[in-house]
């Protein structure tokens, strides 16, 4: 009776949300919900066929399950898949409300779950998981969710208390890889060397140090930050041999592409995005995609023909001029979008929207860890570089500091004006950097001058 | 006038260990506004169990890391209390951020009741509160007889209270100290102690400044500076305390 009406609230809230056309209504419909039955999430779960895979970790989650549901729904699977973002408890019931019937009946193989990481722990507890995908562990949003090793420590604490779970974990992150000593049955992923390898790393320094005796770790080479070949003097802790592993990589400016080397063979993958973070967030869906049963090569075509969500590496033409728009969350995601700039035809006009919301992180600080001192390496190739947000005056110092030149630094609040000036400015392609709650309203003006590009053009063929 | 003779030699302490919150936003600030003016400067970064000697430094930067890293680097600082009191005492300018500030008192008294001692050179102690106290922060500084209004962010869950010691400044919005006695930080010579991160030195020009000019004066230097454009850092600072303040406040 009372899994009804929480139902029925829900739904009954899902409904007022699309009719009144506020918000996105990704999580409200479960919070009502939630209120009237607290263990709703049991529930639904119980009926789920073959079993929920859920997915943390601090950068990739929403990529990651993204693909995977594009590889179940080519498998003719049919999964709950919670909205992009929507990754707290209630955006997780909110999923499994609109999936299901007004008598709370659901009819699925599969739910794909990307969750925070601090909701892990409780949405864990109650979901019970068949297996878990962890992609990397960066700093983030540090004022809500305390240290980095808290969070790991929580993260770790709620896998220990998991029975029959397969974790997929990505073996160049120590930070990750460490939670195979939960004793659970693990599948990794990873990287091979590959030409663009680091002897050092350059971004903020994360788990530096061996999450079981605490001495430096040493490294063969970095992929970036603490993702690479590691292994700790003192106590032997090493990066574990990768079952899904990426081989031949090469990431260029519009596409990606390795060889999936897996037991029992080898895929030619193509992705149509580019940096070695979106490889990562293929071969984490392809390990959990064998793990549930999927076919190799059909996983590798449904990857090759993915789209990016919404501000991942988006691409959009206005008249001419290519645009890039991605969402910036913690400074390793910051460095991977400002090095996208070197693939950009010069001159680049680059624009940041800074905010300071909640989900932004309300300390900005994080900025001053990103490296933007590498655009100081890159001037010739960067025109303009307009700053706006609610923050966007407190970006323009950090431009400063980082030794761009007060010419080519433009603050403007106006979000409007901002966009339109980066997209009329005289360079030759356009860079768009938006923090999470800055993206929608980036995205919504930059939709009106410009033409989102949809298929994945421009692909090398695969033979 | 130009200074490129000059060399001030600025001492990052593990640089690696504690880089929290954007701290070494801090020396880039310094650095960069010392360059700007043609004032030569150095940065010595200074590992654990590297050798240093404090008094030969001009400006030392002191930032916080989680509690294992603050750990490591009390154990190796320890080690090095002598020299750096006798820094402190010839007038070394200091800047301590968070834990780094919280290392320089008496002790830390933690939730479970145990006293961790610091280095003790300044009056000070601290003690692990219920909660923490978070966000945006304006303070009133007085530097060389002017009020300047200084921001940051806090985050930290002790709460620091001084002895016979003077404050960085006034509370106008946040919790400073103990969000009790309206203080923030705490002064000694020329040793400045904040909770304010976010970063404090490029955020706050006028105090980059003073600290710039303390150490050209204790080496006997011509201490006035080259005013420079600091259109963006006012810009970005009346954001914050119009949101705090009020318009009509900043
Ligand atoms: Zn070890």
């Amino acid at each position: 009776m009372r899994v009804l009406l929480a139902v029925l609230a829900g739904k009954i809230v899902a409904w007022l949300v699309r009719f009144l056309k506020r918000g996105r209504g990704s999580s409200l419909p479960g919070l009502v919900a939630l209120k009237i039955h607290p263990r709703l999430l049991s529930h639904f779960v119980r009926q789920v066929r073959r079993g929920v895979v859920m997915v943390t970790g601090t950068n990739g989650k929403t990529t990651t399950n993204n693909m995977l549901a594009r590889m179940v729904a080519d498998a003719g699977l049919r999964a709950v898949v919670n909205a992009e973002g929507a990754n707290l408890v209630t955006g997780i019931a909110t999923a499994f409300i609109r999936a299901a019937s007004w008598r709370g009946r659901i009819f699925c193989d599969y739910a794909l779950l990307e969750v925070d990481e601090a909701t892990f722990p409780r949405a864990a507890a109650q979901v019970r998981p068949g297996a878990v995908v962890v992609t990397n562990f960066f700093r983030d949003q540090l004022d809500r969710y305390g240290e980095l090793d808290r969070t790991v420590a929580l993260i770790r604490d709620a896998l220990a208390d998991l029975e029959n779970v397969r974790l997929i974990l990505n073996a160049d992150d120590p930070l990750v890889a460490q939670l195979a000593a939960t004793g659970h049955a693990a599948t990794f992923y990873g990287l091979g060397r590959h030409a663009e390898v680091s002897p050092t790393s350059t971004a903020a320094r994360e788990g530096r140090f061996c999450p079981f005796c605490g001495h430096a770790l040493t490294y063969d080479y970095y992929h970036y930050s603490q993702l690479g070949n590691f292994r700790c003097p003192s106590c032997g802790f090493s990066r574990p041999r990768a079952q899904v592993e990426g081989e031949g990589v090469f990431a260029g400016a519009r596409y990606s592409r390795c060889r999936l080397r897996y037991p029992g063979g080898t895929q030619e993958l193509v992705l149509g995005q580019p940096g070695l973070y979106n490889l990562y967030n293929a071969l984490a869906a392809f390990a959990a995609g064998l793990f549930l049963g999927l076919d190799p090569a059909r996983m590798a075509g449904s990857l090759s023909s993915y789209l990016p969500a919404t501000g991942r590496m988006e691409r959009f033409r206005c008249g001419e001029k290519p645009v890039l728009l991605n969402l910036v969350k913690n400074p390793t995601g910051f460095n991977e979008g400002l090095r996208a700039l070197l693939h950009l035809d010069p001159p680049v006009d680059l624009l940041i929207a800074l905010n300071d919301n909640d989900a932004d992180g309300r300390d900005v600080s994080w900025i001053w860890d990103v490296d933007f001192e590498m655009l100081e390496g890159m001037q010739e190739r960067i025109n303009l570089i307009f700053c706006t947000g609610q923050r966007g005056e407190e970006m323009a110092v950090r431009l400063k500091y980082a030794g761009v030149p007060l010419g080519k630094i433009v603050t403007e609040g106006r979000m409007e004006e901002a966009v339109r000036g980066v997209l009329r400015a005289s360079g030759s392609s356009a860079c768009l950097l938006a923090t999470y709650t800055a993206l929608w309203p980036v995205e919504r003006i930059l939709c009106r001058y410009a033409q989102r590009e949809r298929a994945p053009e421009g692909l090398p063929s695969l033979s | 006038m130009p200074r490129e003779s000059v060399l001030l030699k600025v001492c990052h302490l593990y640089p690696d260990l504690l880089n929290l919150y954007g701290d070494r936003g801090n020396v880039m600030a310094f650095v960069r506004r010392c360059r700007w003016r043609g004032i030569g400067v150095e940065v010595v970064a200074v590992d654990l169990g590297d050798e240093v000697d404090f008094r030969e430094m001009d400006f030392l930067f002191l930032g916080g890391g989680s509690d294992r890293e603050q750990g490591l680097m009390a154990r190796d600082l320890v080690r090095r209390r002598e020299c750096l009191r006798e820094a402190i005492e010839d007038g070394l300018v200091v800047l301590a951020i968070c834990g780094g500030y919280q290392l320089l008192g008496r002790y830390y008294r933690s939730a479970d009741g145990r006293t961790i001692p610091g280095l003790d050179l300044l009056d000070f102690y601290t003690e692990a509160g219920a909660s923490r106290l978070i966000g945006n922060v304006a303070v009133e500084v007085v530097i060389e007889g002017e009020r300047v209004k200084v921001t940051g962010f806090e985050n930290h869950a002790g709460r620091t209270y001084l002895g016979r010691i003077a404050p960085f400044g006034r509370v106008l919005a946040g919790h400073g100290n103990n969000g009790r006695d309206g203080t923030e930080g705490a002064r000694y010579k020329n040793v400045f102690c904040s909770y304010l991160h976010g970063p404090l030195l490029p955020k706050n020009p006028r105090l980059t400044d003073h600290l710039i000019s303390l150490a050209l004066r204790r080496r006997g230097l011509p201490a006035e500076l080259t005013p420079l454009d600091d259109g963006l850092e006012a810009a970005a600072s009346e954001v914050m305390l119009r949101r705090l303040l009020g318009p009509g406040k900043a």
